[in-house]
């Protein structure tokens, strides 16, 4: 099943996507989202996850009576009709009012009619085996040791039995390392027909305020990264790095007053075009790992410690309100240990831009794509100036100099110049 | 690389040999000792990956082939340590070296005697060129059919391709009347097999030499030589930090002591080679205070001037693709108008994005809006740079600071400061180098300074008073330990290290085999 969804998502191939899986549709979005991040699938620009009343990972709470009833309801054929509406109702929230006002009549017969038309086997293929397989391990290795990266956000129905908020909880969230549990009032299992307007505000707020922010990876650049020219290592770091900043990133290294120094300094020393990645939380989650570049000027501190005590010095200079003359100020501290620091913090601020699939489109660099896993390697047969590979994404118009020409046809493939300016 | 099917010795064997390191200086001397018969172990601190481990991904490949640990720098030209010069892992620093291969010069063996500076090797140039025409054959040298500096020179494969960078200085350079060709590159251009790793696929321009090559192209320690010592009975431990020597009764060498998966262990040995690099070994040195009756260890620090001119060109040069560094200029190494000892050599330059920004940042001084522009033109920058003589310093040594580090050994601190012969020298390059840039047709230009290698930490040299080893590597003080890598150089040179390095080591194994009666 994750197969086939990753199969369709390829044919799309989007620039920046969520996946959204509503009970069983949970379970496998999340297991099509380990995969993509650990660089596994042909997939890139994968930005959140919704899950929705969703089936956890690991085996999902299930009374043994109603499963085995269940089962036996498509025993011989077709769950019947009776059987279906008795299953949409029992996922209800209120299901004891046989005339549910929560659910228009159309929207009932629906369900039902779609739990009557469910093939027998791929129903008894899910009580059976579907839900009880426990894929815990391949989502987040084994005690949650590495949760997913990507934001994600959980909504359970109040009226949930077996996978409520506090169920999501304990079984869903620790898979995720930014996961947000959100409860949908007036909603047992079936929330997007019982709330579906509640369901697409709350969607829409997660991508706004939280996994679509940032700068998206133009979807060329992306499909080159999804294939087969670049590595899943590669591919799986990448899209790592793809991923929005938490807005509330709490600081490991720094305290949450030299994080916001950093970030005001950061915009001086690598002031970003478009939407801004957070380099300043990015610069001490690295400073967090303790692995730094191999050299420090010989009296200055550890890294941390530099970044605490620049950063401490800058306090005065974060004060000036206007940007221009926090610029000019920068550029005239002019003493020396402080300067030696700034000359590491814009290194270690423009190496975490550049690591950016975005900026590396912005610049025109698509030499992380230069072969993959197996067979070998693709490399670059184009090297001359102005000359292009058919495979190679677009350079951004804005970015090359005035008077240069687009990349000219190489390797037989036509890429015309309206194509270039579209 | 494969370890799995190796011969293994125990700890309580007395080994032949132990060396420790597995760079351009361990590598070729194990296979040749294993191959005399001796047995032999190489203690490595990295790890063991094979050509398919590497990832073009700039940020990646620091973290697992360069050494990561901080060393401290000072002086007025402080170093930088990390990816810009020292690896660690099965192949060291050659894991992400950049395959480029000239061969030193003979004046520059004699730079003392021509100039009266600097020192002069205690071994003739011919001898050493014998030694580095045995590694070429064994690793594969790709170069032009004639070689204008030595015409008489042959190289077994064609030049690497030339990418816009290379045919922007080429342009260049023959506008100025300076000669330059492909260079001597140690990368396969054809399919090559080698021995006892296998096929190695011709190089495909990906232009990630730095960030380990995944075809097995470019020359690296554990597709050649290691291999073959392993063949031969070698045994490669990796992951095996070795923190000090001990001794015998009679002061020589008796055991390593070594830290691997966190245990302190002890490997016997009838000898011992030091082939750590120029950072590591006097550090070992230094720590264990064996072999310093000279007070020369740690002492000569010197780095190759690596000054590059950038030039910003209407074209989308995208220097990034194929080959970094393809071309090559040896005009330089004693410009008629010189007001200073030595030369230096141009190469042709590509780069990684990220390498790029570090060094406007530290080497032009860039942040802000003007490192955002050189950034955002990225796809339309190429480059030149030089490789060039350095003249050893009283100031610039290395010494073991009060910090201890992780590994548990006292940081080194490195201090470096260019003399009045670099800044000469240096100035003059940036002429010949922006001159060559703009007649190539750049717009703007831009000088970025830096220094690579770590060479003269433990030099060799005829005098026992002021060397630490012989000129076949032989401490003078401890008959039974050797050093082989870049820390024995007596002076700079203005070739790329690791071609020379790899020659030495090929000598000192036959010394060392001779001094063991094999
Ligand atoms: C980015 C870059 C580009 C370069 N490009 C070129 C080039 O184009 N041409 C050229 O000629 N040279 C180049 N060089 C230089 C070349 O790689 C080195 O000069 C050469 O590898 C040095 O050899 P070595 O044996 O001295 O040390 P290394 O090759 O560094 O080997 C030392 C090994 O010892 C190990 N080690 C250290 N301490 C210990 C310990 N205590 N216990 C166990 N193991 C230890 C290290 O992990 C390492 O693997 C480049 C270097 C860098 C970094
Ligand atoms: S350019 Fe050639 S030698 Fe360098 S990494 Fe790529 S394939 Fe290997």
């Amino acid at each position: 099943m994750a197969r086939s969804v990753v199969e369709r998502i390829a044919t799309i191939a989007p620039a920046r996507w969520m996946l959204l899986g509503h009970s069983m549709g949970g379970k496998i979005a999340t297991v099509v989202a380990a995969r993509t991040l650990r660089g596994e699938t042909p997939l890139f620009g994968l930005a959140g996850v919704v899950l929705v009343a969703s089936s956890p990972p690991s085996p999902e709470p299930m009374d043994e009576g109603r499963r085995l009833a269940m089962q036996g309801w498509a025993g011989a054929g077709a769950v019947s009709e009776l059987h279906a509406r008795s299953f949409v109702l029992a996922d209800l929230a209120d299901s004891d009012a046989a005339d549910h006002d929560a659910l228009p009549r159309p929207e009932l017969d629906r369900a039902t009619d779609d739990v009557h038309r469910a093939n027998p086997e791929a129903w008894r293929a899910w009580l059976d085996r579907g839900s009880q397989e426990d894929w815990s391990v391949a989502v987040s290795g084994s005690d949650f040791k590495s949760p997913l990266p990507v934001p994600a956000l959980i909504l359970a129905g109040a009226a949930d039995g077996d996978l409520d908020a506090d169920a999501q909880r304990r079984l869903t969230a620790p898979h995720f390392a930014h996961a947000e549990v959100r409860e949908i009032a007036d909603a047992a299992h079936l929330i997007p027909i019982e709330q579906p307007a509640a369901l697409a505000a709350e969607v829409r707020r997660f991508w706004r305020e939280r996994a679509g922010l940032g700068p998206t990876v133009p979807s060329d650049f992306g499909r080159v990264l999804a294939s087969a020219r670049t590595t899943s290592r590669t591919r799986a770091a990448l899209a790592a790095r793809a991923l929005a900043d938490d807005p509330d990133y709490a600081p490991t290294v720094l305290d949450t007053e030299q994080l916001g120094r950093l970030r005001l300094l950061a915009d001086h020393l690598v002031p970003q075009p478009g939407p801004a990645i957070d380099l300043a939380a990015r610069v001490d989650a690295q400073l967090a790992t303790g692995v730094g570049d191999g050299w420090r000027p010989a009296d200055a501190p550890s890294d941390p410690e530099a970044y605490r005590r620049g950063l401490d010095a800058l306090a005065d200079w974060a004060r000036i309100p206007d940007a221009d003359a926090r610029g000019e100020a920068l550029d005239r501290l002019g003493d020396g240990d402080l300067e030696a620091w700034l000359e590491d913090a814009a290194v270690d601020l423009a190496r975490q831009w550049l690591a950016h699939p975005a900026t590396m489109a912005l610049i025109g660099f698509d030499g992380v794509a230069t072969g993959g896993d197996t067979g070998r390697q693709s490399g670059f047969a184009e090297l001359r100036a102005d000359r292009a590979e058919s495979w190679e994404p677009l350079p951004d118009p804005a970015v090359s100099s005035p008077g240069v020409q687009p990349p000219g046809i190489t390797n037989g493939a036509s890429r015309s110049t309206t194509e270039a300016e579209a | 690389m494969r370890l799995d099917h190796q011969r293994t010795y125990s700890d309580d064997e007395i080994a032949d040999v132990v060396v420790v390191g597995t760079g351009a200086g361990g590598a070729p001397l194990l296979a040749s000792l294993a191959a005399h018969g001796l047995r032999v172990v190489a203690l490595e601190a990295g790890d063991n990956t094979e050509p398919r481990d590497h990832t073009p991904d700039e940020m990646l490949a620091a973290q697992q082939i360069n050494w990561m640990d901080d060393r401290l720098s000072g002086g007025a030209d402080a170093t930088a340590f990390g990816p810009n010069n020292s690896g660690r892992g099965v192949g060291g620093s050659m894991l992400h070296w950049g395959a480029f291969a000239p061969r030193p010069d003979a004046r520059d063996l004699r730079l003392r005697g021509e100039s009266g500076v600097g020192r002069d090797w205690p071994i003739a140039h011919a001898e050493l060129t014998r030694w580095i025409e045995q590694v070429e054959r064994f690793v594969g040298i790709s170069g032009p059919e004639r070689y204008p500096w030595d015409p008489s020179r042959r190289y077994e494969m064609p030049p690497v391709a030339r990418n816009a960078s290379s045919t922007a200085m080429l342009r260049g350079a023959e506008a100025l009347g300076i000669t330059a060709t492909d260079g001597p590159v140690a990368v396969a251009t054809r399919d090559r097999d080698q021995e006892h790793w296998g096929l190695r696929h011709a190089c495909v321009n990906a232009g990630t030499c730095h960030q380990g090559c995944r075809t097995g192209a470019k020359v690296t320690m554990d597709t050649s030589y290691l291999p073959l010592a392993v063949a031969r009975g070698a045994e490669i431990r990796a992951g095996a930090m070795v923190v000090d020597i001990e001794t015998d009764a009679r002061g020589r060498v008796s055991a390593v002591v070594y830290r691997r998966d966190g245990e302190l262990r002890r490997q016997r040995t009838a000898a011992l080679v030091l082939a750590a690099g120029g950072v590591e070994t006097p550090r070992l040195l230094l720590h264990t205070g064996l072999a310093n009756g000279s007070g020369q260890v740690g002492r000569n620090f010197l780095a190759h001037g690596a000054t590059q001119v950038w030039g910003r060109y209407d074209e989308d040069m995208r220097a990034y693709r194929g080959y970094p560094s393809s071309i090559i200029t040896e005009d330089l190494l004693r410009p008629s108008d010189a007001d200073f000892a030595g030369g230096y050599l141009i190469q042709s330059l590509g780069v990684q994005p990220q390498t790029l920004a570090t060094t406007l940042a530290r080497g032009g001084g860039l942040r802000g809006a003007e490192l955002m522009r050189w950034m955002r033109d990225y796809r339309h920058l190429a480059g030149v740079g030089i490789n060039a003589e350095c003249l050893p310093g009283d100031d610039n040594r290395l010494t073991l600071s009060d910090e201890i580090a992780a590994d548990g050994l006292p940081r080194v601190r490195v201090d470096f400061s260019a003399g009045e012969n670099e800044k000469r020298l240096r100035a003059h390059a940036i002429r010949t180098m922006v001159a060559l840039v703009e007649a190539a047709g750049a717009r703007e230009t831009i000088v970025l300074d830096r220094t690579a290698h770590t060479i003269g930490t433990a030099r060799m040299g005829s005098d026992p008073g002021d060397s630490v080893v012989d000129a076949e590597g032989r401490s003078w003080e401890v008959p039974n330990l050797w050093i082989c890598d870049n820390s024995v150089f007596p002076s700079a040179l203005a070739a790329n290290p690791a071609l020379t390095i790899m020659a030495l080591s090929l000598r000192t194994a036959d010394a060392l085999r001779r001094s063991a009666g094999r």
